[in-house]
């Protein structure tokens, strides 16, 4: 009889429950806090992106960048479905399905590129699916960017509302990385990171593995930005096709720990409490603090806080 | 469409792709050599454009001029970035490597906001005059740029295969432990390399400010185009970055007419997709490194 | 996930301060890094220069006390979700009074909802669109006209000047402010009965347009209407050079109302016409602290080492100067009260002659017209501070 603490679905069950808990007690919690839900709401955005990106980028040890180019497709999607006068849910359906779709076979064909090959195909998704969303005005509203209807309403529950939804999503995402990471998924993924060829041969189909592990996060990423857009209520392709969509889940991931199933949660809280840190104390260069910031940690501490964690108890 | 606008935006395709060329260049030697991907380069492409700027406000000296002194100088910045930073994670995951580079290209870049104040500058013509050719109207300074571009990078070239620092280089690239082997230094090749590809990077951006306006937001521009040309022509292939460049100058020209402006970075994006997947080698090029 | 909780919220309450009242406290979001940067500095040096005179005069006069200025400043790095954020970060954890608004019109709206939210009065010293300002907001004032105010004198004067002028080209960024200009000068055409022979968009960040202009220049426009920023519009007229384009009228906005402008292409910016909000040429006697428009010159020459002010640093300096008129009238620093302050205000400034529309738009400033005529910017439009005769050709 199996014991309680190996079975494999106590971690994801107990994420989700962990993760409803904090989605209806936070806004408890903080009340008219409104500036703390909102960076509440920042960082539960940042662990979900971080954790689909640790799927492709972590387990599989493909660095994906197209992460911006699904949250831009999720935000865009909900929009344009709900000025058509679609009820939500059937919007944020649609943002994940979408970006799935385009997924499937995007990601088919460039996951057999490797390393730095992959990582700029994936990147020009973004800079494709930008100029398409930006040049196709009659849907879109191109550079004068779309408002989302019902974007007026009660801010702090529009507040509410999009902290509960990150939250929950960010938890799911949570739960399903840990089922992936314990699977058979998980355990094809893996052994394609550490030598495809080698993985090939002992039978794991992997452009199969490669490939739904793609789509997986991209539908997350799609889902968080409907979130947002939800959140937002005003979005343009700037905004939600930018660069930063794609680079600091990476980092998050990178100081938490690539490819470990709790690395991307630990590594966006320490990168939420530095890049606020840094914004709120230096007015014009907190970019550049933030860059050296990431240097010093990618030079210091290259496999992430989990991993040296580890490490030291180990030795 | 009449033959004379072909012609047109064939000249200035090319024109454009001259200097593409001397933009990929550095980045093609430094992703070849040291498997790099150096987000840094399209800072240092500005960086060499305001030393340009600086060098023609100060001293009234032209862009092709200084270039002379700015390519060795941040060339020099570029060794000492290398030799001390990322020397020290140069066997990581190629994810680590491209995070630190994108790190101090945030760094840089923010840098030059807060030093040159983020304002537009522009170097003034250097010679102003167009040379015409029946219908088609060529800036002779842009003419002069382009040349430049090509000819400093097939300078580069020769240089790697006749001279013996060269050849150690273009060992390491093509087999790194036999090279170590037969007692090439690679730390110290490394660091050449990298200083040689920010030093074609801040040439490149002499060039660029004698054509374009100058601001520290053309950088990640730069290493797009960069990216294109240098997929397009093989990676590490110096010769490959001038046809990646001039092929890159053409399509966009073309692209611009037969698509529209607004998708010009649409069109390279989707070739540079295409290549990949179609043929990874580079139009001309054996194949890169995974 | 129980740990973000718990740091988020141990992160907060060290931050927060204490309502000051000794003291007035504006917030301003403004892109200092990022692609918006340039904008961003030149409004941070319109606000200062406000303070800087508040702090000589000794304060804003409220309620008959002379109360200090304190600009807090907040770097949104050019995107916008992150000026929402500042915009409440300001509100809500550095207790601010009031809001200057992040820049440009989409900024604008999405930080209005945050004003409103809190009844805090929200001035936007770079917003025009309309659409910022019908979201039945009661808290976000502005002081640029629609885009409509451009295009329209611009197109009566080319018409009334040339009524050969037929053919026109128009050729935009693909971003707000430029598509918003092209469109409106769409629709001056239209009105007009001038065909529009080349109408493109070019993307954000585009660096050659040779290819564009050859196609444009095969249509043969008389009128080439170009909008965007100044580091496109600068590349645009200098390729338009090297092809040889010589329409007979060539109108930028919004670059040539920047001294950059000409400075970056001396002679070909000859003739080239455009419209700005304000203009450091126009003559304006206020009840501000400025007093006119000459004066405002003076000081922000002397300020800046001999630079002269252009319409987004003069806005920015108009934002603190009105804000200070409408204290001075509600005499307290309650934000409904000075709300109803700034929706009654109808004052002379050196930013012109001030008064909010329903909306909470400047329905009183007439955007001049004006030229580059021998290195320098002409008014030619409103006739009461007309400076010189429209010229065509280009060089």
């Amino acid at each position: 009889m199996k014991t309680l603490s190996s079975s494999p679905w106590i971690g994801p069950v107990l994420a989700l429950a962990g993760g409803a808990i904090l989605a209806f007690g936070l806004p408890v919690l903080v009340g008219d806090q409104a500036y703390l839900l909102r960076l509440a709401t920042q960082l539960a955005l940042l662990v979900t992106l971080a954790i689909a990106w640790n799927l492709v980028g972590g387990f599989t040890g493909y660095p994906s960048f197209a992460t911006a180019a699904f949250f831009g497709l999720g935000a865009y999607a909900i929009a344009v479905a709900q000025q058509a006068g679609w009820p939500a849910w059937s919007g944020f359906l649609l943002a994940a399905v979408l970006s799935a779709l385009l997924a499937a076979p995007f990601g088919f064909a460039i996951l057999r590129l490797r390393g730095h090959y992959f990582a700029i195909a994936s990147l020009m998704l973004v800079t494709i699916l930008k100029e398409v969303t930006t040049g196709w005005s009659d849907l879109t509203g191109g550079g004068m960017g779309i408002n989302l209807p019902g974007a007026g309403g009660n801010p702090t529950a529009i507040a509410t509302v999009a902290l509960e939804t990150m939250v929950i999503l960010a938890a799911a995402a949570l739960a399903l990385s840990m089922i992936v990471a314990k699977g058979r998924l998980g355990f094809g993924l893996a052994c394609i990171r550490m030598n495809e060829t080698a993985a090939m041969g002992a039978g794991i189909d992997a452009p199969r593995l490669k490939t739904i592990a793609f789509t997986l996060s991209a539908a997350i990423c799609g889902l968080a930005g409907a979130t947002y857009a939800r959140w937002i209520g005003y979005i343009d392709p700037s905004d939600v096709y930018d660069v930063m969509w794609s680079v600091r889940p990476i980092i998050a991931a990178l100081i938490g720990g690539v490819g470990t199933v709790f690395g991307p949660v630990v590594g966006s809280i320490v990168y939420i409490a530095f890049e606020e840190l840094m914004w709120r104390n230096l007015l014009t260069f907190g970019t550049g603090a933030l860059g050296v910031l990431i240097a010093l940690l990618v030079l210091l501490l290259p496999a992430g806080i989990i991993p040296g964690i580890l490490r030291r108890r180990a030795s | 469409m009449s033959a004379s606008l072909l012609a047109q935006v064939l000249a200035n395709g090319l024109l454009l792709g001259g200097l593409y060329a001397a933009v990929a260049a550095g980045f093609s030697l430094v992703w070849g050599v040291l498997n790099v991907v150096n987000m840094l380069h399209g800072s240092a492409i500005v960086l060499g454009s305001y030393a340009a700027w600086f060098a023609s406000a100060r001293f009234g000296v032209n862009p092709f001029l200084s270039a002379i002194v700015v390519g060795p100088a941040i060339g020099l910045l570029g060794w000492a970035v290398q030799r001390f930073v990322i020397q020290r994670v140069i066997t990581a995951p190629v994810l680590i490597t491209l995070v630190l580079t994108f790190a101090l290209d945030l760094i840089l870049n923010n840098g030059m906001i807060n030093a040159f104040s983020a304002d537009y500058r522009k170097v003034p013509p250097v010679t102003g005059a167009i040379l015409t050719f029946g219908p088609i109207g060529l800036p002779l300074d842009r003419v002069l740029a382009a040349v430049a571009g090509v000819v400093v990078t097939l300078a580069v070239h020769a240089y790697l295969n006749n001279s013996r620092l060269g050849r150690a280089i273009v060992a390491v690239r093509m087999d790194r432990e036999t090279s170590m082997l037969m007692g090439v230094k690679v730390e110290h090749i490394y660091a050449v390399t990298f200083g040689l590809g920010l030093a074609l990077a801040g040439i490149a951006g002499c060039l660029m400010a004698v054509v374009f306006p100058i601001s520290p937001l053309n950088s990640s521009g730069y290493l797009g185009i960069a990216f294109v040309a240098c997929v397009l022509g093989g990676l590490g292939s110096i010769v490959g970055a001038i046809v990646g460049g001039i092929v890159l100058g053409v399509v966009e020209s073309f692209g611009a007419i037969f698509v529209g402006p607004e998708y010009s970075v649409t069109v390279a994006a989707v070739l540079l997709i295409a290549m990949l997947l179609l043929r990874p080698q580079g139009l001309l090029g054996r194949a890169g490194y995974e | 996930m129980l740990l973000g909780g718990l740091s988020a919220t141990a992160l907060a309450p060290g931050f927060a301060f204490g309502q000051a009242t000794n003291e007035i406290r504006i917030g301003a979001p403004l892109p200092l890094t990022g692609p918006l940067a340039p904008e961003g500095r030149k409004q941070k040096r319109g606000y200062d220069l406000w303070a800087a005179q508040v702090t000589k005069d000794g304060g804003v006069d409220v309620g008959g006390r002379k109360l200090p200025v304190r600009i807090i400043y907040s770097d949104y790095q050019s995107a916008t979700p992150r000026g929402v954020q500042a915009c409440e970060f300001l509100v809500n954890q550095e207790k601010a009074h009031f809001l200057f608004s992040p820049f440009g019109s989409g900024a604008a709206k999405a930080g209005s909802a945050i004003a409103e939210r809190y009844k805090i009065p929200m001035i936007a010293p770079t917003a025009s669109s309309v659409e910022v300002y019908d979201q039945g907001f009661k808290y976000l004032f502005g002081t640029f006209t629609p885009n409509s105010t451009l295009t329209e004198p611009l197109a009566k004067l080319v018409t009334e000047k040339a009524p050969d002028v037929k053919k026109v080209a128009i050729f935009s960024r693909n971003d707000l402010l430029p598509l918003s200009l092209a469109n409106e000068m769409r629709k001056s055409s239209a009105a007009r009965n001038l065909s529009v022979v080349y109408d493109e968009k070019f993307a954000i960040g585009t660096l050659d347009f040779a290819a564009a202009l050859t196609q444009m220049r095969a249509a043969a426009p008389d009128w080439v209407f170009v909008g965007g920023y100044i580091n496109d519009l600068v590349q645009v007229r200098s390729q338009m050079r090297d092809l040889g384009m010589k329409p007979k009228v060539l109108t930028m906005i919004a670059g040539p109302a920047y001294e950059e402008y000409i400075q970056a292409l001396k002679g070909a910016a000859e003739n080239v016409s455009s419209a700005a909000w304000w203009h450091p040429s126009v003559r304006y006697e206020g009840e501000d602290l400025f007093r006119s428009t000459a004066n405002y010159v003076e000081v922000f020459k002397a300020a800046y080492n001999g630079d002269t002010p252009d319409y987004a640093e003069a806005s920015a300096s108009s934002a603190g100067a009105i804000l200070q008129l409408a204290l001075k009238k509600a005499g307290t620093l309650e934000g409904p009260a000075v709300r109803d302050a700034l929706a009654s205000l109808n004052v002379r400034t050196f930013w012109g002659p001030v008064h909010f529309g329903a909306t909470g738009q400047i329905d009183s400033l007439t955007p001049p017209v004006f030229q580059i005529q021998e290195g320098k910017a002409v008014v030619l439009v409103p006739d009461e501070i007309k400076r010189g005769e429209f010229r065509f050709g280009i060089a």
